[in-house]
């Protein structure tokens, strides 16, 4: 049996939608990696650039900078499809938030294979852009001055994006986050300290915007006001 | 018989063919191109990246076309089987990398422009990753972006994209509608495919689009120009750059594919820029600089009438960044008090930034001088007053009187003061500030 058969994001990933030969070919040159949290994606002995689906996990983009300091570049979820160049000959890595399982292709052999499915080259276009979108989002996430700004957009954006990874298509927003990680890796994610971003919850909390209840989870009660404070 | 063309050209600029014997700049620099030394190169690049100030503007330079047009002298080659390209792309990425990491912290870009060559020589998928990698290594969140088009590589696909990438404004690369002349020219696309790709671009969310066309093509009669621009105007570009024809096959190998027997004549294309005018400014175009046009609620035409025009290597420009970063083979980077140009060989521009080098090879240190010889000939090409005071010498006296006395511009005080009929001739007024070509008034005198 195929891996794909059983992938719990088949229905939301790139590959979605492809027939059982072509899942097999794409099967051929595709490799799947298991990464535990803190780890760095690498294909050993092979400098070539990579993509990637993700199957369960959520991953950071990050890239240095000049002073030596770590730039998040955007975040990753299950479904989602890693396209931006990284690896060894860029300058962007992508590392495990959490235990990830991911299913890896060379970026020359994953095009190629676009080329020749017209219906997969234009899903890899529309990811593409959408992954432009988002980089742009997290751009204007990474330019806002307040803690509050940062804090309440990462909520909104993970509610977005952390959904049922079974679900098919762009479910609605989901009211109820389970955080795949705990306040230090989102305070290093926003760059901010542990105690600011654990004051800003609290703050939503009593504010009434949001409900936590426990520490990995967060229940969105008014999203207007949550989106108000991200300015 | 008089045909169309002539009967509407009353207005035409008058012809004085000694103001024009003498080869003049562009000046979309100064000083020019042709000032540039090898003298200048990574050092001051380094130094002017890390220095820069105020609002940034980004040009990507993609060399490459899917079909190579006879008349072009641009940097460009064929796509091939695309391995070049990706190869190019991936030294363009590390570039990126390079340049945006010398940049101060907090520099915002305002704009990003994409030209060549035909950026649409890309995939779109390509491009959008292109885009992405800008836009995070430079943290340029909502930059305006302008894209150069080949009408005959565009496909929904890159509509998509240029919706999805939020691309404003583009230009797409005419010359003429003439089906006999885009023959002899190279150049094969149809009237229908133009207008497709239009419908596409507005579709896409493109507010100001601009044409590019020619006039002095083999072949090229008046009534071809009228129909090209009555087209043109029909199809409302939001701005038109109306460019002569340059035959010199001995700096440019492939233009010996065009018949250089059917070319007008030096009188014929001025006939021929000034019949453009015409038709342009009566159909409701503003007049930019000496060969650009624009609609009046484009914002080219509204910095005009601000008298805040400025001009740079992409031509006539709304732009007020001090700061333009050219990336790719051969781009030119302009800052306040220096330009760099990049490495314009594509195979030695790729070793360079693969070692981790800068890729600058050669350009010009701006002195004051320059700069501010440099802002009176901008005022000149942008048709406005220019204050001549510092520079109303002898030689420069000489070389305006035979202008004055044809009435092609005015001299109030120290003020040069432009009209109707000045831009035609600007370029060669501009000249006389310029330090680095030999002075000639004799030249000049000899005709009155």
């Amino acid at each position: 049996m195929r891996s794909c058969d059983v992938c719990v994001v088949r229905n939301r990933a790139i590959c979605a939608g492809l027939s059982p030969d072509e899942l097999d070919s794409l099967n051929r040159i595709g490799r799947h990696r298991n990464i535990a949290a803190g780890q760095a994606l690498i294909w050993e002995g092979d400098d070539a650039l990579l993509v990637a689906n993700v199957i369960e996990g959520v991953l950071k983009l990050s890239t240095g900078t000049r002073d030596g300091k770590e730039q998040i570049v955007g975040v990753v979820y299950p479904s989602d499809f890693i396209g931006r160049p990284f690896g060894q000959r860029s300058q962007h890595s992508v590392t495990a938030l959490t235990d990830a399982h991911l299913c890896v292709f060379s970026r020359n052999d994953f095009d190629s294979f676009a080329r020749e499915h017209p219906e997969l080259e234009h899903k890899l276009l529309q990811r593409t852009l959408d992954e432009l979108d988002r980089a742009r989002n997290w751009m204007v996430l990474l330019g806002r001055l307040s803690a509050a700004e940062r804090v309440a957009a990462f909520l909104l954006d993970m509610s977005e994006r952390l959904g049922n990874p079974a679900c098919e298509g762009n479910a609605a927003p989901h009211e109820s986050i389970e955080l795949p990680f705990g306040r230090q890796q989102i305070a290093d994610i926003l760059g901010l300290t542990i105690e600011t971003v654990s004051r800003q919850i609290a703050r939503f909390k009593a504010d009434g915007i949001i409900d936590a209840p426990s520490r990995r989870s967060i229940h969105i009660v008014d999203r207007a006001a949550l989106t108000a404070r991200a300015g | 018989m008089r045909s169309n063309a002539q009967a509407q050209s009353n207005l035409m600029w008058p012809y004085y063919p000694d103001l024009l014997a003498r080869a003049v700049p562009r000046y979309t620099s100064y000083p020019t191109a042709a000032e540039f030394g090898t003298d200048v190169g990574v050092a001051e690049q380094r130094s002017a990246l890390e220095s820069a100030q105020g609002p940034i503007s980004l040009y990507a330079h993609i060399p490459y076309c899917s079909q190579l047009c006879w008349y072009c002298g641009c940097n460009t080659g064929t796509v091939g089987n695309g391995a070049r390209l990706a190869t190019y792309l991936e030294a363009l990425t590390q570039e990126i990398a390079l340049v945006s990491a010398l940049l101060p912290h907090g520099s915002h870009i305002g704009r990003i422009a994409f030209g060549g060559g035909s950026p649409n020589a890309l995939t779109p998928i390509q491009f959008a990753r292109l885009l992405d990698q800008l836009v995070v290594a430079f943290r340029a969140h909502a930059p305006q972006i302008s894209i150069e088009i080949d009408p005959r590589d565009f496909s929904p696909d890159w509509a998509a994209t240029l919706k999805g990438a939020g691309v404003s404004h583009a230009s797409l690369g005419v010359q003429t509608f003439a089906p006999h002349i885009q023959a002899a020219i190279g150049r094969v696309q149809p009237t229908a495919q133009v207008e497709s790709v239009v419908a596409m671009l507005r579709e896409a969310g493109v507010r100001s689009l601009n044409f590019d066309l020619m006039y002095g093509l083999p072949g090229q009669t008046p009534d071809d120009l009228q129909d090209s621009l009555a087209r043109t105007i029909a199809l409302r570009a939001d701005r038109i750059a109306l460019f002569g024809y340059a035959h010199v096959p001995h700096l440019i190998p492939r233009q010996r594919l065009i018949k250089a027997d059917a070319l007008p004549d030096q009188q014929a294309r001025f006939m021929m820029a000034a019949f453009g005018y015409d038709v342009l400014t009566r159909a409701g175009y503003v007049p930019i600089g000496f060969d650009h046009f624009a609609l009046p609620d484009d914002p080219l035409a509204l910095v005009t009438q601000q008298g805040v025009l400025r001009r740079n290597f992409q031509g006539f420009t709304e732009d007020q960044a001090e700061t333009l970063i050219g990336l790719g083979a051969s781009s030119i980077s302009q800052f306040p008090d220096r330009i760099i140009q990049n490495e314009k060989n594509a195979g030695r521009y790729r070793m360079r930034v693969s070692s981790g080098q800068l890729a600058g090879n050669g350009g010009v240190l701006r002195s004051a001088d320059d700069r501010v010889r440099g802002a009176v000939i901008t005022d000149i090409l942008c048709g406005r007053p220019a204050e001549l005071a510092p520079y109303l010498s002898r030689t420069v006296e000489e070389g305006l009187a035979p202008f004055l006395a044809r009435g092609v511009a005015r001299l109030e005080g120290t003020t040069l003061h432009p009209n109707a009929d000045t831009a035609p001739y600007a370029r060669s007024i501009a000249s006389l500030l310029d330090v680095y070509r030999a002075q000639a008034p004799q030249r000049f005198s000899s005709a009155i």
